[in-house]
């Protein structure tokens, strides 16, 4: 991969990373930010002895990590909720992360594994989505708008790029569409997905209460409820929630939900959680 | 068995080879430093102990006693130190009683180093051992894996360099107790400042000939902590309440008194 | 492509564990040092101590790693100074080229995401930098933005980086933010109300965060260097940290 990556690696120094190294620009995107490799024969492996503690546990550069996100279809649109926690090792970097990147006001991205390649590529994407819309004169598709950013990931891959997302957004065509795109290169169309360390938890209270008819606020109510289950039992998610709602409209934001407030809250209102004891 | 157990050593290994740290010992960081002078040997330490770029303790005790008239500063592995020298102050107990003699700094340097080699180096240990003895005053240092050295001024520990640098500039022959003292302090304190592995305060040992020795603690104190520019006391009410219970350790049970007339005397 | 049926099969679908590491070309080496920035209502401070270290040695007790960049944004790196010097004086360079191309101030904003992509550039290579940057924002209001070694970045009310990070954030959620304290008024019942700490408050909790840490970790200390940023511009403070 390193010897087929080199092949489209030049030399000119015109990126913000301008220094004497070489530089990778992915074959077929010449509309994407070159970026700069490290000048030995094999970038990959130089990048994941330095950032990738799963192989190397004393390695210098910790990037962020872990999370639970997930964004469902029913009858009203689309839900998306979201943690706010990034962790590095086990460091909690920060409580107060937007896990949602509101690409236009008609697409939401999420956010999951590497927290500055979903930040920059989904960014990325809105600038494309924006090109896309001033060249055609139309909105571009969901469709379309997860497919070039799961091209451009491919054209990265094995490189270390780190990215579970999933792209939400309404077209008139389309209607409510979710599409699922990782950094292998999946990309999927699907009605529900959840993505992140805590995906397994907002799986199970989702799946149990989840319906296609659920009303706008059952729906809400659930997304929040499944995230918070996540935060309660996976430590690398938690924070507070992010709720979002797409319509044919365009997207509504629903809020921040405080993990902490909103456990006593629910468990108090449901009389759930019972695992945890208040009474000495 | 005598001797350390290795039982859990293979364990130990497989679960450092399958990902779990090994966890971070406590090492000594240090700066430790002997010097002789006419009449006696003096020796050194500063104090702090460090785990990783963590500060342990900030006042931990590197001067360990091994007899009356034998002292030892200890660099490396605190726990290993402190151990070592137990083990040896124990056996010179023994040794000087069942030869009803005054134990010597060699002896017990013989000791350390037999016990240090049989290790191999795995007990983190590099002390300097100092003492007067019938053979006059003494002064020596030996290294985890068993090696030791004799000389008239000796420094160990991460600050080693710091201190030399000191004692190769300003050691001469024929020194006083109090040029001697001075000098180790100045070379302890040139290693808790420029040594990150070593700060605080400086202890120091005097030996002497035909007197008690002599434990100065805190010997110098140049790092006292500054004063905080905030109080950081919370007012009452500031700790969240979830739940309340309340428990009767005694049952108060109320007895009627007995509706008579008290007995008075008339 | 030749090239790529030369390649082993476990090149292109290796598991992360048994690959070899490359340790051959190690460029990066860490230089201790903390920072912290603290936003107010009208104010922003960033402090860092002056302290530059290698192992267990130290390089220099007075080595600023604080800057004023321009425009009233006051920027830290810190990590592997090597790296953080570079990051910061081209973004000094490119403050510089937005003022010669446009004929105007680079807004905090915009400037927050100019570095994300400066850092995002060398994804592949990365600063290994914590990196903090401070200023007011179009509001007057104080803002704080910290980014991680390859950019992803959020505006924050405070945030500490570098090698005590761990010691003095905590300090901070409780103190700035008032995490885990309910409102003594309520007796306990209510969260804490949170408001804006004066400028007087944020620097002696800057100076106490900087002394506590400077007690318990070993490439803290030696100066505190205080970049203090209004509306009429940056002011520097310095006092004196232990030395041991």
């Amino acid at each position: 991969m390193d010897t087929i990556s080199s092949r489209f690696t030049s030399a000119s120094a015109m990126a913000l990373g301008n220094d004497n190294c070489n530089e990778f620009n992915p074959d077929g995107f010449l509309d994407a930010p070159s970026l700069s490799l490290p000048p030995i024969s094999q970038p990959a492996a130089f990048l994941r002895a330095h950032t990738d503690d799963a192989s190397n546990r004393d390695c210098t550069i910790k990037v962020n990590h872990g999370t639970t996100t997930l964004a469902f279809r029913f009858q009203g649109g689309i839900v998306v909720a979201v943690d706010s926690r990034a962790t590095a090792g086990n460091w909690i970097a920060s409580q107060t992360v937007k896990k949602v990147i509101e690409i236009n006001p008609f697409l939401l991205g999420t956010m999951a594994g590497g927290a500055a390649d979903c930040q920059y590529w989904e960014t990325w994407l809105g600038t494309q989505c924006r090109l896309h819309e001033l060249r055609s004169k139309e909105r571009i598709s969901v469709a379309a708008a997860s497919k070039m950013l799961s091209n451009l990931v491919y054209s990265y891959k094995g490189m270390g790029l780190s990215m579970g997302t999933m792209v939400c957004g309404y077209t008139e065509r389309e209607g409510p569409t979710i599409y699922y795109v990782d950094s292998d290169g999946t990309r999927l169309k699907g009605d529900m997905f959840c993505v992140g360390s805590g995906q397994t938890f907002a799986y199970g209270v989702l799946d149990a209460s989840y319906k296609w008819d659920l009303s706008v606020d059952e729906a809400l109510a659930l997304g929040k409820r499944s995230i918070l289950a996540a935060t309660h039992r996976d430590a690398y998610s938690g924070g507070s929630i992010n709720l979002y709602h797409v319509t044919q409209d365009g997207w509504v934001y629903h809020g921040n939900y405080d993990v902490g407030t909103t456990f006593w809250e629910t468990k108090a209102k449901e009389e759930s959680f019972n695992n945890v004891k208040v009474e000495l | 068995m005598p001797g350390l157990s290795f039982e859990n050593y293979q364990r130990n290994q497989h679960l450092a080879t399958s990902g779990f740290a090994v966890p971070k010992t406590t090492s000594t960081g240090t700066t430790i430093v002997g010097c002789k002078f006419d009449g006696g040997v003096v020796i050194a330490a500063d104090t702090r102990a460090t785990a990783g770029d963590i500060v342990a303790d900030k006042n931990c005790e590197k001067l360990h006693c091994i007899s009356s008239n034998i002292w030892c500063a200890g660099a490396g592995t605190a726990a290993d130190t402190e151990m070592v020298t137990q083990i040896i102050s124990s056996n010179i107990e023994l040794h000087s009683l069942s030869t009803g003699r005054q134990p010597r700094v060699v002896t017990c340097l013989t000791m350390l180093k037999q016990h240090l080699f049989k290790y191999q180096g795995h007990i983190g240990a590099y002390l300097i051992v100092a003492g007067v003895d019938p053979t006059g005053p003494q002064l020596m240092s030996i290294h985890a894996h068993g090696s030791t050295d004799i000389g008239y001024y000796l420094s160990l520990g991460s600050g080693s360099m710091a201190a030399m640098a000191v004692l190769e500039s300003k050691w001469k022959r024929e020194m006083n107790k109090e040029e001697a003292m001075a000098l180790c302090t100045e070379a302890i304190e040139s290693g808790i400042w420029n040594d990150l592995g070593s700060g605080s305060n400086v202890d120091m040992c005097v030996m002497e000939v035909g007197k008690d020795s002599v434990l100065h603690r805190n010997y110098r104190t140049p790092n006292v902590r500054a004063q905080k520019e905030r109080s950081y006391k919370f007012a009452r009410g500031t700790t969240g309440i979830l739940g309340q219970t309340v428990r009767n350790l005694v049952d108060v049970v109320e007895v009627p008194i007995a509706n008579e007339e008290m007995e008075v005397d008339s | 492509m030749s090239l790529q049926e030369a390649l082993p099969d476990s090149a292109l679908h290796s598991t992360a564990s048994s690959v070899p590491i490359e340790h051959r070309f190690n460029p990066y080496s860490d230089n201790g040092g903390t920072i912290l920035g603290i936003a107010g209502k009208d104010f922003a401070v960033l402090a860092g101590d002056t302290r530059n270290t290698t192992g267990y040695s130290i390089n220099s007790r007075y080595e600023p790693k604080v800057f004023h960049v321009g425009d009233n944004v006051v920027v830290s790196a810190n990590g592997f100074a090597a790296d953080g010097n570079v990051l910061v004086k081209r973004l000094g360079q490119q403050i510089q080229w937005y003022h010669y191309n446009h004929n105007k101030e680079l807004k905090l904003s915009s400037c927050a995401r100019l570095v994300q992509h400066m850092l995002y550039g060398k994804r592949f290579f990365p600063y290994y930098v914590h990196t903090i940057l401070a200023g007011l924002d179009e509001d007057g209001k104080g803002a704080i933005y910290s980014f991680d070694p390859v950019g992803s970045y959020e505006r924050e009310q405070c945030r500490a980086g570098g090698a005590a990070a761990s010691l003095i954030m905590p300090f901070l959620d409780n103190q700035v933010n008032f995490k885990n304290q309910m409102d003594p008024a309520t007796n306990g019942t209510e969260p804490h109300p949170i408001t804006y700490l004066s400028l007087e408050e944020v620097l002696q909790l800057v100076k106490d965060a900087f002394s506590s840490a400077t007690e318990r970790h070993i490439q803290v200390g030696d100066g505190l260097e205080i970049l203090i940023v209004t509306k009429d511009g940056v002011r520097t403070e310095y006092s004196p940290l232990k030395r041991d």
